[in-house]
């Protein structure tokens, strides 16, 4: 899952580039209005955390855009205004949750998960696909009930598929979702993430769709299927 | 700050004089009397120029009389040799106690009058004469002195008199009449003089009120349109006005435009404020979440009162600056579609159904902000413990106010805890965010904008919200 935080505040943007790179987010930051606006229209988010006090460009003006451009990852806005006022603006701009600060970290946490999974049209934290549990929550998976050891990296690739459980996803797709904007990508190392994921879940549970990418699949329906 | 209390209040306890009341005042003040000195003058003049007739014809039996008196003896009052070739010829000399009377006789040293000749007409009586007429006429011998005198059958009398003298005899000749018809006619003009004086006294008052009112038409607009504004019906004085009261009309207008910017001024400092405090705060309350040291846990305590600080001045900083904002006016109907649009959002997941039945054109007496912010709290409250259901009913009350009624179907609420609920957070140790907080803030605005608040167990078996507004009429 990848995030772009736009955040103006220099101690404010770090903390929550380490919260959700803990949560195992890949991050990209914003210092304002202009480039979050950059970054928003040309990368592929899964969610957006939007400060609406922000130089150059303000918060709304930014969503209003993107909204006008057709982008519709979801955003969640972070303010200290907390009227009702500036909470209708921000939803009629577009919005998809509203946080007002001081908040804690776990709330946003809850609140930016919620948004992720309902984007992708799950309803609870925990994928379960075929004995595989995907917890997004704890940031851990299970196959059989039994815990895997993932890193960081494996688990976001292994999240991001099981968010789009049974779709194919290209290498690029993927590359573009568990890096952030600063990493040196390179889409054969997605082929040795894909070969460690293989040997820790279950080789059947991730198929190669020759010329496309890959999909994460249950063996014991998928077989049946095909 | 306070423009919009003082205006309220300045009104009942020092009303002066209505303008119309001094201005038609002082016209009547000259009006009146010169109309009254008219009358007098005309009544004087008429009543000169009726007497002055009146005693012309008694003037020419004088004449008649110097004319025709002989000397010598024999004849009428023989004693003193005074005779008359022959009387005038008016019959009324001759009818008794005619009214009309003449009378030859001497002065006497005690200013009495002793006859020698007289009418028939007197019927033997004499003519009196005062003291100051005698004396009158002793002093002009040679003029004719006229006065008044009473009658042999005790009517007044008008009465000329004249000094002769005849063989070294001092003769008064007098002539006299009835002069009550000259004094009816004079009472008559009078009346009339008086009557069509007041009649134009009246007409000239109407006049005069009819122009002040005409003159002042531009004034009494002006303060319409100044009720307009403040009733929310007009952002600003509008309309064209006479150049002495146009400076007026846009002395007002920058008036109002200075309350609007000292209002949003204020409100957008505590705002800024509020932004620039909280999100030191977040990074504080972010750097120590989750940490277990002596540290960690003293910046969060501190950090979390400081964050009450801010929420409880910035409450009150806003109320401050609540409803005085002069002629905002803001659509019922459109701020609880938003703010239900708005709900539906942040509470996506519960699959919330809205009932709204909203009288169509309502317009809420107030800014629009506030209105959210009532009605946001009001709603979110309902939301928040619905089971699904939510009613909202927006209408007009017999008093001419607004009144937005909100129920839910969940489990509601004791009675006796509205009271408390409304009340939480206004003292700065309970103002912590929590159920029931958005509650005491929908009253403190009401309240602040002269409405109300209640709270009621809905029919639908939950809460149910009674908020009572001030509307724009017209």
């Amino acid at each position: 899952m990848r995030v772009l935080i736009v955040e103006d505040d220099p101690d404010l943007a770090r903390q929550l580039k380490d919260a959700l790179g803990d949560a195992g987010y890949a991050v990209d930051m914003a210092p304002d209005g202009e480039e979050g606006h950059f970054l928003g229209d040309t990368e592929p988010y899964d969610a957006v955390v939007l400060d609406l006090g922000l130089p150059v460009i303000d918060g709304i003006s930014v969503l209003q855009k993107w909204r006008a451009d057709g982008k519709t990852f979801p955003v969640l806005i972070l303010t200290a205004r907390d009227q009702w006022s500036e909470k209708v603006a921000g939803f009629d701009a577009g919005a998809d949750d509203y946080l007002t600060k001081p908040f804690h970290t776990e709330e946003l946490l809850a609140r930016l998960r919620a948004l992720v999974r309902r984007a992708a049209g799950h309803t609870t934290d925990t994928i379960d696909i075929g004995g595989l549990s995907v917890d997004n929550r704890s940031g851990r998976a299970f196959v059989d009930g039994a815990s895997i050891k993932l890193t960081s990296h494996e688990f976001r690739l292994l999240s991001y598929m099981a968010m789009h459980v049974g779709k194919v996803i290209s290498r690029t797709e993927l590359v573009e979702h568990i890096y952030d904007q600063d990493f040196d990508r390179d889409s054969n190392t997605i082929e040795v993430f894909i070969g460690r994921l293989r040997r820790k879940i279950g080789v059947k549970r991730i198929e190669t769709v020759r010329g496309l990418g890959y999909r994460l699949v249950d063996p014991e329906t998928d077989v049946v299927k095909n | 700050m306070n423009v919009g209390a003082n205006m309220r209040e300045a009104n009942p306890p020092e009303q002066g004089r209505s303008l119309v009341w001094r201005l038609v005042r002082s016209a009547a003040m000259w009006v009146v009397p010169a109309l009254l000195f008219t009358a007098l003058s005309l009544i004087l003049f008429y009543r000169a120029s009726i007497y002055k007739n009146f005693n012309d014809p008694l003037e020419s039996t004088i004449q008649a009389l110097v004319a025709k008196i002989e000397t010598g003896p024999g004849g009428q009052g023989s004693e003193q040799g005074i005779m008359l070739a022959d009387e005038p010829i008016d019959p009324r000399y001759q009818l008794a106690l005619s009214g009309r009377y003449w009378l030859i006789g001497e002065l006497q040293d005690d200013d009495t009058l002793s006859p020698i000749l007289s009418s028939l007409s007197l019927y033997g009586a004499t003519l009196s004469l005062s003291p100051r007429d005698a004396k009158k006429i002793r002093q002009h011998s040679g003029d004719v002195t006229r006065t008044f005198s009473v009658g042999p059958d005790r009517e007044p009398l008008s009465l000329v008199a004249q000094v002769a003298i005849y063989n070294d005899q001092h003769l008064v000749i007098v002539a006299a009449a009835d002069r009550r018809p000259a004094a009816q006619a004079v009472r008559q003009f009078s009346l009339i003089a008086l009557g069509l004086l007041t009649v134009l006294a009246v007409g000239l008052t109407i006049a005069i009120y009819m122009q002040v009112r005409l003159g002042l038409s531009p004034l009494f607009a002006l303060r319409d349109r100044v009720v307009d504004v403040r009733e929310g019906r007009a952002s600003a004085v509008e309309g064209r006005y006479p150049k002495e009261i146009k400076p007026l009309a846009d002395e007002l207008n920058s008036l109002i435009g200075h309350n609007r910017d000292v209002v949003e001024y204020a409100r957008n400092h505590v705002s800024n404020l509020a932004h620039a405090l909280k999100t030191p705060l977040a990074v504080l309350v972010n750097e120590t979440d989750g940490k277990k040291t002596k540290l960690a846990d003293l910046v969060a305590r501190q950090a979390g009162i400081m964050s009450k600080q801010v929420d409880h001045h910035l409450r009150r900083a806003r109320a401050a600056a609540r409803g005085q904002v002069i002629g905002a006016k803001t659509s019922v109907d459109d701020t609880i579609k938003s703010l239900v649009r708005t709900l539906g959002r942040i509470y996506r997941d519960k699959d919330l159904d809205f009932q709204l039945d909203l009288q169509d054109g309502l317009m809420f007496r107030g800014e629009k902000r506030d209105l959210e912010e009532m009605a946001g709290n009001l709603l979110d409250n309902a939301c928040k413990w619905t089971k699904a259901r939510i009613n909202v009913r927006a209408e007009i009350t017999a008093d001419n106010k607004i009144r937005i009624t909100i129920d839910d179907d969940g489990p509601g609420m004791a009675p006796d805890q509205y009271e408390n609920v409304l009340k939480r957070g206004t003292r700065l140790d309970e103002t912590t965010p929590g159920t029931g907080f958005g509650l005491s803030i929908a009253n403190d605005l009401a309240k602040a904008y002269k409405g109300s608040l209640v709270l009621d167990k809905s029919p639908m078996g939950g809460l149910r919200t009674v908020l009572v507004l001030p509307m724009v009429r017209g």
